[in-house]
């Protein structure tokens, strides 16, 4: 799937952006090249190199599913020099995107098992295909309960998928924000506080989080409280990175390199680096 | 009997070798030897005689800058990747060097193979001259190397009063040798000089236990970040990647970067996983010597002792290896 030269990025158009949050957009791509539309397969977990050309390129996981066929998606916050220049495009605009690259959530060996996702602002966007992926494979998989926790209402991403989440069969959804405005009536908590809160029972069960590296420390903290052990907890590490090969060593930690071995970690593996994550 | 060529048959074979090949040598100039391009007509410019170059012969497969593709603004982005035209021989390579050319391979060639530099490297023939005379701060047969080790070279040439002696140990290197006008000739091997040895033996067995010691703080507040000892070492590989616009014309660029720069894991947003300047030098051992044994099989450093003469406050390698097996955990 990957091109001859790895370094080399497929062209993309950008098809459509929707405003998530203030910082966030969602970017819909469609390889220009046909033979690769229908062909290009990616799994959750899986990152690409989008390239706001001129300016550089950057990691982002896929947010879409690549057999629903919809476009490949990116939620891309507005944080430094390339996502600025991406959230400056508009649709038509040629983008680069080289990929797929990393490992991906092992969904299929999680069947039969309660899932517990538990997210934190843009840390949501690779979390959203393992709920979608889920929700597609409703029945192979036990109760689905999700903790979607932003600084603010305005900042919570993937909103206007809340209704069709929620009312998945054996599916909860929990909104929480660290600070409320005056329409907001739901929860005003930290995720890990909310963790603890709702309890899941550890048995059978695999947590998935992302979020900003407090939240998950303060998370996993949280979820060995409810006597989850290390290799049932699940997240996705980010790093800066170059190549997404292995090769460039930005992402390197340990024996590993986040790109090619990761993103996908359990704490287990997580444990065993001699630098704290 | 063995296979030796004189210094003038060599000369004239690489004159010769010059007509289809690029031919990257050892050459000095104000007092600075560097491995360079040379025409037929230079040839006489290889210095045959240098004890090091300044900088490691990486410089051929991966370059301190180099444009990966151009684009030239249409309608559509158009990419033109870059690429190299003709064969090359890395003339004069010291073994230590062709180890570390070896070690970059392990990465860079690993799958999916980094394409650039594979081009280049598929390309190149590698000519080692033994290293009979080695400087003060070397120690390769401390880390499993040697004067006149052929392992990593595709001919290994050794000074005699009679010439030099010939060794092929690939097809590539036979292949090649067979045009060279050489002589049978009783010969005794010259006495390989022996080397400072450290104590590099089992250091990666060492370097867990003393992670978190306050040793590499105290080491890296010397530090002055400015990457020579990456930029000089035959195996330090780390790049970076940006896009230059100028022109209408966008070049997406690699170049060297280092482990101690600052922002090298500094994630947009200001975040950094790795935010002291401890952590940052602590990287560059663990990297060398414990993390990178168990996926290559090798410790990362061939012992041509470069960032030991390098380094303007003088962190030297050979004490870091030697600190850590005093270490008392």
């Amino acid at each position: 799937m990957m091109s001859i030269n790895p370094f080399i990025p497929y062209q993309a158009t950008l098809k459509e952006v929707i405003n998530l949050t203030p910082d966030i957009k969602l970017l819909n791509l469609e390889l220009t090249v046909p033979e690769l539309q229908n062909n290009f397969d990616y799994k959750p977990g899986q990152f690409a190199f989008l390239s706001a050309y001129g300016v550089g390129e950057a990691p982002f996981g896929f947010v879409s599913l690549a057999y629903r066929k919809s476009g490949i998606e990116f939620a891309v916050r507005r944080i430094g020099t390339v996502t600025a220049a991406l959230h400056e495009l508009e649709p038509g605009a040629t983008i680069g995107l080289r990929g797929p690259f990393g490992n991906y959530f092992p969904l299929e060996d999680y069947k039969g098992k309660n899932i517990f996702i538990i997210g934190g602002g843009i840390g949501m966007a690779p979390l959203r295909p393992v709920i979608n992926f889920i929700l597609d494979h409703r029945a192979e998989y036990g109760n689905l309960l999700i903790i979607n926790g932003a600084r603010t209402p305005k900042d919570l991403v993937f909103a206007n998928e809340f209704d069709t989440w929620a009312k998945a069969p054996r599916t909860q959804l929990e909104l929480t924000v660290d600070k409320g405005d005056q329409n907001w009536k739901g929860r005003e908590a930290l995720v890990p506080a909310v963790v603890t809160e709702l309890k899941p029972s550890p048995v059978n069960t695999i947590a998935i989080t992302c979020g900003p590296p407090i939240m998950i420390r303060f998370t996993l903290a949280a979820l060995k409280g409810l006597g989850f052990a290390n290799n049932q907890i699940v997240t996705t590490l980010e790093q800066k990175m170059k190549c997404g090969m292995g090769k460039c060593a930005r992402c390197n930690v340990g024996d590993k390199y986040v790109c090619k071995d990761g993103p996908v970690f359990t704490f287990e593996q997580i444990s065993k680096f001699l630098e704290q994550y | 009997m063995t296979k030796v060529i004189t210094k003038e048959d060599l000369l004239s074979w690489l004159r010769q070798l010059a007509e289809k090949y690029a031919i990257i040598a050892p050459v000095t100039s104000n007092g600075v030897t560097l491995y360079k391009s040379v025409g037929s007509s230079e040839i006489d410019k290889i210095n045959l005689n240098f004890s090091k170059t300044e900088l490691s012969p990486k410089n051929w497969f991966f370059p301190p800058s180099e444009t990966l593709f151009t684009i030239v603004k249409d309608e559509l982005p158009r990419i033109i990747p870059a690429s190299v035209d003709r064969e090359a021989i890395l003339f004069g390579l010291r073994p230590c060097d062709a180890k570390g050319i070896a070690l970059i391979d392990k990465a860079f060639l690993a799958e999916p193979a980094d394409v650039f530099y594979q081009e280049k490297r598929d390309k190149t023939t590698l000519i080692g001259l033994a290293c009979l005379s080695p400087c003060l701060e070397c120690f390769c047969t401390s880390v499993g190397g040697g004067p006149a080790d052929l392992t990593h070279l595709d001919i290994l040439l050794t000074e005699t009063a009679e010439g030099y002696i010939t060794q092929a140990t690939t097809e590539k290197g036979k292949q090649l040798l067979t045009g060279a006008p050489r002589q049978e000739k009783e010969i005794i091997p010259p006495v390989l000089p022996s080397l400072n040895l450290i104590l590099a033996e089992g250091i990666t067995e060492l370097m867990p236990r003393v992670f978190n010691d306050a040793y590499w703080d105290r080491v890296a507040d010397r530090c002055i970040h400015c990457n020579i000892c990456a930029y000089v070492c035959p195996c330090c590989y780390c790049f970076d990647i940006r896009d230059y616009v100028s022109k209408g014309k966008i070049e997406r660029v690699r170049s060297w970067e280092s482990c101690q720069s600052p922002g090298f894991t500094r994630l947009a947003g200001g975040y950094d996983p790795r935010p002291t300047k401890g952590a940052h030098f602590r990287q560059r051992w663990y990297h060398k010597l414990l993390y990178f044994p168990p996926i290559f099989g090798d410790i990362k450093c061939t012992g041509c002792g470069r960032c030991v003469r390098s380094c303007p406050v003088n962190i030297d390698i050979r004490e870091i290896i030697t600190d850590v097996q005093r270490m008392k955990v």
